[in-house]
């Protein structure tokens, strides 16, 4: 559907894209701006404060009491074995459901998504509750853990991904698993051969959504860990601020800017395997 | 069939490996008594167990790793909401009952004659405590055991003391403890009791024990709370013990209250009242946030996915900022940026077209403010959908169509956009649930407000249902009703269900589901 | 069968591997305070471990009384609890909070009100440290000289707002109940009137009436004259106040570490008489309150006794909060820094924030009465007589 364009066509669209960073970044600048400020504001009437300084961003890693490095690599842990997961997860069901025809398979989609819309305000106290009892009798799978916190995460992203992994799947033509399996492949086998080569796309951008998604939660993070070693950033960092009268923002927008960067890094390396159309082999029949 | 060693070993320890965590969280779960958690995790796990050894099931065996961790972890709290709702749990109903008794039953009241005595403790090697407390006219006493005191002599041989400081240091085997030694065994020393009389003598502070009573009894089995200083008789009154004069002591407990959440909440005049104006503004909301983000997201993933756009990988993570950045801070600084007085998009405004617009105190204004931040906020997130769903149409019908001399736009409208759809509108029907319900957006910009003229109905001009509803729960009586929130979470998702079904009614995806099926 | 016999075998294998976790923390002293309060409680902690070998961790957490309400019972919560006097109604309802006894000698150390301020159904329970109040914060190169009564305060901001070139001379958060309480309270407005037995009544909302009205006709008068403008929320007032763009603001002892990081010559006195009368903001005390879930009630309040008040240790709290210290020897020892006697001086008048859970029911409403008002959307009488009926019903479960 692409074809080479017209250069008003493309002065066009790069217009058109920098209209909508620019968008993107306006907040951002801000955000900027309030961690060069020593007044520690987090809304300067002008852009560049009079007196601008880098503070914020050494204390980002001198700060003791605050490690905001270890939070980030722990974040970067958490959010990293949660999104590898849920690909493989989420794929393992995606292709159950679009490769197998079975009773109760319609009923299973609608409640995987029906599930996802239950408002989430009590499950806070409930899933605090249920680890706390886990915790228990199983140590490891207690409160401030990051395996407990990575499995709750795997709970909450079941749904949607399945779904996204679902409709992809669908669209990949059986064709090629029917010769594999003539030759003697098992299900299994042409699932992991044939299926999840084809599918790259979409399971990277699964991982980069939930990557980001488990990166920037604070809510779930934050009733779960207790302790400072073990805190991702978006917890470390929300606590570090406490409410709205906080003098410290300054470090709080600082850390927010270097604290983007990690996903940045993620999306850079994976983008490649977003775009793989050309390279794909079957089509749909 | 013959099948490969190396599955079925796995199989065999995957199995294992979850058999054993279960059945030995099962048995202890069953010996400390919650026959009901156990009776529901062995069925659980016979399921699985199924799932795996009974061919018949095979496709499950795909699903079950995934919906583990689903069912325990979104599953599961839907089930404690829905139980929550039947109960009072909230601010004064925070305890069980049984934990309510203990507290009351741990209380104590000081006698009109009530004495302190000053007390030395002692420890033998095996770690035993004893105590001899001294009464105000100097008599000694000595606790024989953990719950009776004897009248002593001290000047008993058994009884040492070396430097004849006139202090006791030792008596049989028991060492006297020094304060730092005594507060390292404080946690013994507060749990002591002894008998005296009709009273009980119990530690005050690091000095002293207290002779004191035990204030009130619960008698289980007429279900009453008695005061044993003064006679009052308690009953346990929807979550409360309440005497007969009206008096209710703290804290309350939780009961269940059956659909008294309920009835409240479609009775409440404050509820019916502008119910249909926050539910047209929310489902708008819902409405709007998804097409926006959409719309935005499609056209960017359109372009970006262009093999021909050049820059378009520093672009596409260019636009990835709005995601990567904590929610809680950007919220923070739209707000700022939509000041009214001192906001940039203003002083921009008022430089180009001379206008104010008061952004946060006019209704619309305030709504529109809202939409363009989850705008800013949720674009992102469809870009990368739309790219990843995009990569799954076949470039081979586009390129027939462009040789068929079809426009791109005709290409768009009749071949790429449908096929997106189909993979695309579940997560759009998603996406419209999670806006429904999207409390923090409001809340962190605009709080709900601004406020609308009228008695008795606080729903602000950007409440939502979940933020009105929810803002009801814990700003009414006094403070958190939880159980009130919870009635509320399912009522809501009710509506949200339905709202979904007849979306799907309407899109192709039921079609498409269908057609699979 | 031999499926079965493998699945039964390996099952019993791992059964042995799995250990039992235990949770018992009794002999642990577990503190939950926010990030300001943590280095100190760490360092006081380190001594009590030194001295008594009886471990105390300190836990930085956000809401320290939420957390206790879900954890407490469960018997995860903390021992110990670090935050603001107003909390301890609800706790109390909840059964979460152990009363605290203090001998006379170490009572009277401390400021009464701060005692009285945690005090409940006649028994104590918490020990505070700090006391907090809003007072008018000004700039000393825009107004060398504070002004007494709203009226001088009128004119001076007059003079100073120039909202072309965005400089403002006054201005309160909006909307905002707690800031913009003193002006409701100084005509005779209250929040809740008083039971024979001095106790609150929840059903006596003193918001409409006449004197609040008095005050709320004031505050729309800021907004007519053009002092007080749309939109001046808690970012924007302190952001406009440290970029020397605002005259006066009436704000707490929070904002002075940014203030000064800022480099504003800065000055803090008593909010101006109303009518002649003295305005009272609320005043919040910061303490340390015992969980009724402590394992280790009588060491917690050993640790609060001998390790927190002290001199040392309140010092080092002050410190971190520029509020004026509850416990009397560490605030004479303060008294003369100006920030402290600013904040002192406006606090004497001001009045117990309510601490009862009713409370909850009146935040929401109050507010939108506000900005009702100075959005201009309602008259203050009509505005606040809404408000009030709302809270009644709130309060009365309806």
């Amino acid at each position: 559907m692409y074809r080479k364009h017209s250069p008003v066509g493309a002065f066009g669209r790069h217009i058109l894209i920098w209209t909508v960073i620019g968008f993107a970044m306006f907040p951002v600048i801000w955000i900027f701006s309030a961690s060069i400020n020593p007044a520690n504001t987090l809304l300067g009437q002008s852009l560049i404060p009079k007196n601008y300084t880098w503070n914020h961003y050494v204390e980002f890693f001198t700060n003791k009491q605050h490690p905001f490095g270890l939070w980030i690599l722990n974040s970067v842990k958490v959010s990293g074995v949660t999104a590898l997961f849920t690909v493989i997860l989420a794929a393992l069901g995606a292709y159950a459901f679009s490769r197998f025809r079975f009773k109760g398979r319609r009923t299973g989609l609608l409640s995987l998504l029906l599930v996802q819309m239950f408002p989430q305000m009590l499950a806070m106290v409930a899933i605090y509750l249920l680890l706390l009892n886990i915790g228990k009798y199983i140590s490891w799978l207690g409160l401030n853990q990051h395996i407990s916190l990575i499995m709750v995460y795997l709970g909450g992203a079941m749904g949607f991904n399945m779904w996204l992994m679902k409709g992809y799947f669908d669209t990949i033509s059986y064709s090629l698993e029917e010769s594999a399996m003539i030759d003697g492949a098992t299900h299994f086998q042409s699932f992991i051969r044939i299926i999840l080569p084809l599918a790259r796309p979409i399971l990277a951008v699964i991982f980069i959504l939930q990557f980001i998604g488990t990166y920037s939660d604070f809510i779930l993070a934050s009733i779960l860990l207790s302790s400072k070693e073990n805190y991702t950033l978006a917890v470390g960092l929300r606590l570090f601020i406490t409410g709205q009268y906080s003098t410290r923002w300054g470090a709080f927008a600082a850390a927010s800017i270097i604290g983007a960067f990690p996903i940045m890094m993620i999306f850079l390396l994976l983008q490649n395997q977003l775009v793989s159309g050309l390279t794909r082999g079957g089509v749909k029949e | 069939m013959e099948k490969p060693l190396f599955s079925i070993s796995l199989k065999i320890i995957f199995l294992g490996i979850l058999d054993a965590l279960a059945i030995w969280s099962i048995i202890t779960i069953i010996f400390d008594g919650y026959y009901w958690v156990g009776g529901i995790l062995s069925l659980g796990v016979i399921i699985i167990n199924y799932i795996f050894l009974s061919e018949r099931a095979y496709p499950f065996r795909y699903m079950v790793p995934g919906l583990i961790f689903l069912v325990i972890m979104v599953i599961y709290p839907i089930f404690y909401t829905i139980y929550v709702s039947f109960t009072n749990y909230g601010t004064g109903h925070i305890l069980n009952k049984e934990q309510a008794i203990e507290q009351f039953e741990n209380q104590v009241y000081f006698p009109k004659d009530s004495v302190s005595y000053t007390f030395q403790a002692f420890k033998n090697d095996s770690g035993e405590i004893k105590i001899i407390l001294f009464s105000p006219e100097e008599e000694a006493y000595l606790c024989e055991n953990k719950k009776i005191i004897v009248k002593v002599d001290l000047s008993d041989p058994r009884f040492i003391d070396q430097d004849k400081d006139g202090i006791i240091d030792q008596f049989d085997n028991y060492k006297k403890l020094d304060k730092i030694q005594i507060i390292q065994s404080l946690n013994e020393l507060q749990n002591l009791r002894f008998k005296k009389d009709e009273y009980i003598i119990k530690l005050a502070n690091l000095t002293e024990f207290i002779v004191c009573n035990k204030k009130y009894q619960f008698d289980p089995s007429l279900d009453r709370l008695l005061d044993l200083e003064n006679g009052k008789i308690y009953h346990d009154i929807e979550g409360y013990f309440i005497s007969e004069d009206g008096e209710r002591l703290t804290p309350g407990f939780r009961v269940k209250i059956g659909f008294k959440n309920f009835t409240k909440l479609i009775r409440s005049p404050q509820i019916s009242g502008p119910f249909l104006r926050v539910f047209g503004w929310t489902f708008l909301w819902a409405f709007l946030s998804v097409i926006t983000t959409f719309a935005l997201g499609l056209t960017l993933a359109i372009i970006l996915n262009d093999p021909y756009m050049k820059l378009r990988k520093i672009y596409r993570t260019l636009l990835i900022i709005p995601y990567s950045i904590p929610g809680f801070i950007s919220c923070l600084i739209w707000c700022g940026l939509f000041n009214t007085e001192v906001g940039i998009i203003n002083r921009i405004l008022n430089n180009l077209f001379q206008v104010i617009i008061p952004w946060l105190q006019h209704p619309i204004w305030a709504k529109v403010a809202v939409v363009v931040v989850n705008l800013w906020l949720g674009f992102p997130y469809m870009m990368i959908i739309t790219l990843g769903a995009l990569q799954s149409i076949p470039f081979e019908l586009g390129e027939a169509a462009a040789i068929d001399g079809a426009s791109r736009w005709q290409q768009f409208k009749s071949i790429t956009f449908p096929l997106l759809l189909v993979s695309l509108a579940p997560l759009l029907i998603g996406s419209f649930a999670f806006n429904f319900n999207n409390f923090n957006v409001i809340y962190l910009v605009t709080q709900g407000r601004p406020a609308i003229p009228g008695a008795g109905t606080p729903a602000g001009a950007t409440d939502i249902l979940i933020s009105y509803t929810y803002r009801l729960a814990f700003e009414g009586a006094r403070g958190n009703q939880w159980g009130l929130a919870s009635a509320v979470s399912l009522i809501i998702f009710i509506i949200i269900a339905v709202i979904s079904a007849i979306g799907f009614h309407y899109t192709r995806a039921l079609e498409e589901v269908s057609k699979n099926v | 069968m031999k499926k079965f016999l493998t699945v039964f075998l390996v099952l019993m294998m791992l059964i042995g591997l799995i250990s039992i976790a235990s949770a018992s923390e009794v002999g642990k002293l577990l503190i939950w305070c926010d990030a300001d309060r943590a280095p100190v409680l760490e360092e006081v902690g380190k001594e009590f471990t030194a001295k008594y070998n009886i471990p105390v961790e300190v836990q930085e957490v956000g809401d320290p009384h939420r957390r206790l309400t879900t954890a407490g019972p469960a018997g995860e919560g903390a021992d110990l609890i670090i935050g603001a006097h107003d909390w301890i109604g609800e706790l109390i309802e909840n059964g979460l909070l152990e009363p605290i006894s203090l001998f006379t000698e170490l009572r009277s150390k401390f400021v009464p009100v701060s005692l009285e301020a945690f005090t409940y159904g006649g028994k104590l329970y918490g020990l505070p440290y700090a006391t907090e109040a809003v007072a008018l914060f000004y700039n000393k190169d825009l107004v060398p000289e504070p002004p007494a009564t709203f009226e001088e305060l009128i004119t001076i901001a007059k003079g100073l707002t120039n909202r072309e070139k965005g400089e403002y001379g006054f201005l309160i958060q909006m909307p905002d109940p707690y800031h913009s309480f003193p002006l409701l309270s100084a005509t005779g407005g209250y929040i809740f009137g008083e039971n024979p037995d001095g106790t609150a009544n929840p059903l006596d909302i003193g918001l409409a009436s006449e004197g609040a009205i008095r005050g709320a006709n004031l505050l729309l008068r800021l907004v007519q004259e053009g002092i007080e403008v749309p939109g001046a929320d808690y970012q924007t007032v302190i952001g406009l106040f440290n970029e020397g763009k605002l005259a006066m603001m009436i704000a707490g002892p929070w904002t002075i570490e940014g203030i000064r990081e800022a480099g504003i010559n800065y000055g803090i006195a008593k909010i101006p008489t109303i009518d002649g009368q003295v305005a009272k903001p609320f005043v919040g005390v910061q303490g340390c309150m015992v969980s009724a879930f402590s394992e280790n009630k009588l060491l917690t309040r050993t640790f609060l006794i001998d390790f927190v008040a002290t001199k040392e240790t309140m010092l080092k709290l002050y410190e971190r909060a520029n509020r004026p210290p509850a416990f009397l020897p560490a605030l004479e020892e303060v008294s003369e820094n100006p920030d402290i006697k600013g904040i002192a001086i406006s606090a004497a008048d001001g009045i117990p924030m309510p601490k009862i859970p009713e409370m909850a029911s009146v935040w929401g409403a109050w507010a939108d009465a506000l900005e009702l008002i100075v959005n201009q959307k309602l008259g203050p009488e009509q505005a606040l007589k809404d408000a009030v009926e709302h809270m009644k019903k709130a309060i009365q479960g309806e």
